[in-house]
């Protein structure tokens, strides 16, 4: 479906809720319930916490539906109010403040090992097992990047939302988003080649 | 490093996602075809992001989406009736 043709599904549906539909309302949700609860699931690590954050998103978007303006996707609203749900739930568990990525500490050195061992995917079942092992990599790799790096990493690779779509989600710069962006690729680079090479994720 | 290969290596994510202009592209393009390091660097780059989106799918348990379901339904219903009443 394209994104005209998802729109003008999202807008009948809100229309429905709105006249007092709540078949309308699982329909929302079913659309988008597996995309927020996955994002939530690769910002916070935890099932439980993944959960609450889809419950706050959907809960402040059935909430809020009288503001929603016809111009905005809802898909973009829904991960701008998961976002802020990502935030919050960082904030009230006091974690670790955000640290700065670097560029100089992954510039290649003249002479040093410039060579990066990434694996590649497998659609084969019968590397299952294989498979698992790489996605706790990736996954463990995702989840060590710094909070602000990850949203952004999240947002742009894992959803597929634009430079200026994430960073109207976030509401920071398109130049930062580009910033945080190339750097925590450059950091998942690392993390993910070393711990393969290692055999594990620290 | 090269000044030219430190100055790609800052916009590698930018021409990945075809963010710069095409002029720009070519010369990055030209660079890459004599500089073996920066190739693998962009090789590098590209299979980490393949690689992340192949991993990222996740499946929502059914049990936390009945409980979402719920949850919806019993504030949109407390909701409506307090707005009726």
């Amino acid at each position: 479906m394209n994104k005209r043709a998802t729109d003008a599904v999202d807008h009948r549906l809100i229309s429905e809720f709105k006249a007092g539909s709540m078949e309308a309302m699982e329909k929302i949700v079913e659309r988008y319930e597996d995309r927020i609860f996955s994002f939530g699931l690769k910002m916070c690590g935890h099932l439980q916490d993944a959960e609450d954050i889809a419950q706050e998103t959907f809960l402040n978007a059935f909430k809020y539906l009288k503001d929603f303006r016809e111009e905005t996707q809802l898909k973009n609203w829904l991960f701008k109010l998961a976002a802020t749900a990502c935030i919050r739930k960082r904030r009230k568990k006091k974690s670790e403040p955000d640290y700065e990525i670097s560029l100089d500490a992954f510039i290649p050195q003249n002479g040093g090992d410039a060579a990066y061992d990434i694996p590649d995917w497998s659609d084969d079942p019968a590397d299952y097992m294989l498979r698992g092992e790489l996605k706790k990599i990736i996954d463990g790799a995702i989840h060590s990047l710094s909070h602000k790096y990850r949203l952004v990493f999240n947002l742009r690779d894992m959803e597929g939302f634009s430079t200026q779509e994430t960073a109207d989600i976030l509401g920071i710069s398109t130049q930062s988003v580009k910033t945080r962006l190339h750097r925590a690729r450059l950091f998942l680079r690392e993390k993910i080649a070393t711990a393969y090479k290692e055999g594990g994720i620290s | 490093m090269r000044e030219e290969c430190k100055k790609d290596f800052e916009r590698l994510s930018e021409y990945l996602d075809g963010e710069l202009d095409e002029a720009v592209c070519r010369e990055i393009e030209a660079h890459f075809r004599q500089c073996p390091e920066c190739r693998e660097c962009v090789e590098a780059m590209k299979k980490t992001i393949r690689l992340c989106k192949a991993a990222a799918s996740e499946q929502i348990p059914n049990d936390a989406k009945e409980r979402l379901r719920t949850m919806l339904r019993e504030c949109i219903n407390c909701t409506r009736g307090q707005q009726s009443g």
